[in-house]
């Protein structure tokens, strides 16, 4: 089943839209659902132009392809989403995959803050940038995201997968400052530069496959190892913290 | 008249120890406070009445009007955000929560610009802090991290820390030390037993170096870290497991720099990390003198200090996504009330941007900067002046300011009263 969401022009475009209802395991019993723009409940045909094509038994079944000019202001889309695919033709807004646990979410665009905020499983690939807080925990929680795979294509904001206590996740441009903060768990892999890896780390890994810049200097260093046919520097740490974890650079330069 | 143990509404300190006096409506004299205080207690240019944006110009206009043209405002708005209420009293916080809910609007106080970074890291870490008095009473070892007391707290170490008597020192001037830890050399850093320099950026850097340090396991520290040799690093240790009760008071030099929030952890973590051979507390040094009150109203009220977005009619809160800043950023709002707080002289040119665009209500008793993005402003009473409530220390302590003198500005907490009944005649109807 396929069911494609092409957002309306709107007049007030700036006010977010929740909809955390979209995921597919709702869409299989029927497109009478609503969601949120600001604090007013609106049917999801007010919002969306919608088709459905085709019939399925169960959600890994369904495919929910978003589009349209707006979509950067629907928050919270494939929340608690448990299979199935979600396809989005644009940019997303935040909170995209908030707690999913299966399934895949494709973004053709760029993702706001939060996406696959305390996620457990199933796959998200953002083909633009991610903004700040990609795959981390909520604010105050001790676990991020605990399993299942994000990939970027493009950069990654600040603070990326934050707390992240499982799972695997890969930025292939830039990160920016903090990625790793917290690091309990899981593999964190950056392949472009990044501002001060694996902060107060205690487990997992992180590799960096640029330069991290404003290194912490609470690490130890191991030695040199060859990891995906490159020469990467080990350290262990973090020290302050009594941590285990291991992090991987290629180059790093402390704020002396 | 004279009127004695006047509280002072001007910064997080609150002192109660001003004398001021008065003469009919006016305060011509003010005694004990700093010059931010007085400047303040003796302040003038109010506005006489509330105002109505008219094509280029002001039409003055009833203060009945003026909160029917706020509740419809914020009825009809689909994002309402209520913004502020720093610079006033408890009371009057409650009904700005309340009205949050019942307009299901965002809530957000001026934390969410200074100190908001340090409850995300109490949230993540918990606060080993103490009250005033007991700095006052037993801190042989001060420290002032990324804040200028001289400046911003001018009676903070008269009244607590460097200059003031301590019940459990013998001569607590001598035997109190101070260290100082900032960018540049600031006022406060010419008192100083020690001077940290650090680069701007490297607080977080530092911090982990110490922690290491005070864990005895300095030998992966570099030479420097940001600009402070390894020497320092281990004499700035010592002085701290050296000391009998030390205390951290940081300013927005730790919370808004890079990394935010985790040089907060970062500092907390040390002070547990220092906790472990002898008693080390940790506090913010909070700037408008009740915003420690916002925090105390909202977290009671909403579960959540700041930041409370109850579009969907729970309390949902997430700084970044539902704060001032963010919002008005990403123009995630279609309506403004401002309360006791100048966001225009403050927040960045794309929020004022949003701010010119939008239908705003300021409650405020001075013409500011936000004035000018304004549609109505109500002059209010001033908290600690012509209206009395609660206001919190910067420690936690709640203390109620004084009614010095009596006019005819109703207080906020009247004012939103008023509009708060409006709004639930209109909901009910």
């Amino acid at each position: 089943m396929r069911v494609t969401l092409a957002m309306k022009p709107a007049a007030r475009s700036f006010i977010p839209i929740e909809a955390e209802s979209i995921i597919p395991k709702n869409l299989l019993s029927g497109t009478d659902i609503s969601v949120w723009r600001g604090n007013r409940e609106l049917r999801l045909d007010e919002v969306f132009s919608v088709s459905v094509e085709g019939e399925a038994d169960r959600p890994e079944d369904v495919e929910v392809v978003i589009s349209g000019d707006g979509t950067f202001r629907l928050k919270r889309v494939g929340e608690y989403m448990d299979g199935g695919k979600i396809t989005i033709l644009g940019d997303i807004g935040m909170h995209c995959g908030n707690f999913m646990s299966g399934g895949t979410i494709e973004i053709h665009g760029s993702a706001d803050g939060w996406l696959g905020r305390e996620m457990a499983g199933g796959s998200i690939i953002c083909r633009g940038d991610a903004a700040d807080y990609c795959a981390s925990g909520y604010r105050g929680g001790r676990k991020g995201m605990t399993g299942g795979t994000v990939e970027v294509f493009g950069r990654a904001g600040v603070f990326l997968a934050e707390n992240i206590a499982g799972g695997v996740v890969t930025v292939h441009g830039d990160a920016g400052d903090m990625p790793g903060a917290e690091m309990r768990s899981g593999t964190l892999i950056i392949h472009g530069d990044c501002g001060r890896p694996a902060a107060n780390m205690k487990g997992g890994s992180c590799y960096v496959y640029g330069t991290a810049h404003g290194m912490i200097p609470t690490f130890r260093k191991i030695g040199t190892i060859q990891h995906d046919g490159q020469m990467l520097i080990h350290f262990t740490g973090d020290i302050a913290n009594r941590g285990k974890g291991n992090l991987f650079v290629k180059d790093y330069r402390y704020l002396e | 008249m004279i009127v004695k143990d006047v509280v002072c509404p001007f910064c997080g300190c609150l002192c109660d120890d001003i004398e001021v006096e008065v003469e009919g409506d006016r305060v011509v004299s003010v005694c004990n406070a700093c010059e931010l205080g007085t400047t303040k207690l003796m302040g003038e240019k109010r506005m006489k009445g509330p105002i109505l944006r008219d094509g280029d110009g002001w039409r003055e206009i009833t203060y009945d009007e003026a909160i029917r043209y706020a509740a419809d405002m914020l009825l009809s708005a689909e994002r309402p955000l209520l913004y502020g209420w720093s610079g006033t009293h408890g009371e009057a916080q409650c009904v700005g929560v309340h009205m949050a809910e019942l307009v299901r609007g965002v809530i957000d106080n001026t934390s969410s610009v200074c100190h908001g970074p340090s409850i995300l890291a109490i949230q993540e870490v918990g606060h080993p802090g103490c009250t005033l008095g007991v700095v006052k009473n037993r801190a042989d070892l001060v420290i002032y991290w990324g804040s200028n007391p001289i400046d911003a707290h001018p009676r903070h170490l008269s009244r607590y820390t460097y200059y003031a008597d301590g019940f459990f020192l013998e001569n607590a001037f001598r035997d109190r030390k101070v260290i100082v830890v900032d960018i540049r050399k600031t006022e406060t850093a010419n008192i100083a037993d020690e001077f940290v320099q650090i680069k701007p950026g490297g607080d977080y850097a530092v911090l982990s170096a110490l922690r290491a340090l005070v864990r005895g396991k300095g030998e992966t520290i570099p030479r420097t870290v940001s600009g402070v040799t390894r020497e320092q690093l281990i004499r700035v240790a010592d002085l701290c497991k050296g000391a009998k009760f030390g205390a951290v008071y940081f300013g927005l030099g730790l919370t808004m720099t890079p990394g935010k929030y985790k040089n907060i952890r970062n500092a907390i973590e040390l002070v547990s990390e220092l906790s472990r051979h002898t008693k080390f507390t940790i506090s913010a040094m909070r700037g408008h003198y009740n915003v420690y009150g916002s925090n105390e109203v909202n977290t009671w009220m909403t579960g959540y200090p700041f930041g409370i977005d109850y579009s969907r009619g729970i309390a949902f809160y997430n700084p970044g996504e539902t704060t001032a800043v963010d919002i008005l950023a990403r123009k995630e709002c279609d309506a403004a009330l401002i309360v006791g707080s100048d966001p225009a002289a403050h927040f960045p040119r794309r929020c004022l941007d949003h701010l010119a665009d939008i239908p705003v209500v300021q409650l405020d008793p001075y013409p500011n900067a936000t004035t000018a993005f304004c549609n109505v402003q109500i002059p209010v009473a001033v908290t600690g002046i012509d209206a009395e409530g609660t206001a919190y220390r910067m420690d936690g302590v709640p203390i109620r300011t004084r009614k010095v003198l009596s006019t005819d500005y109703p207080s906020d907490e009247e004012i939103l009263s008023r509009m708060y009944a409006l709004m639930q005649e209109e909901r009910e109807r």
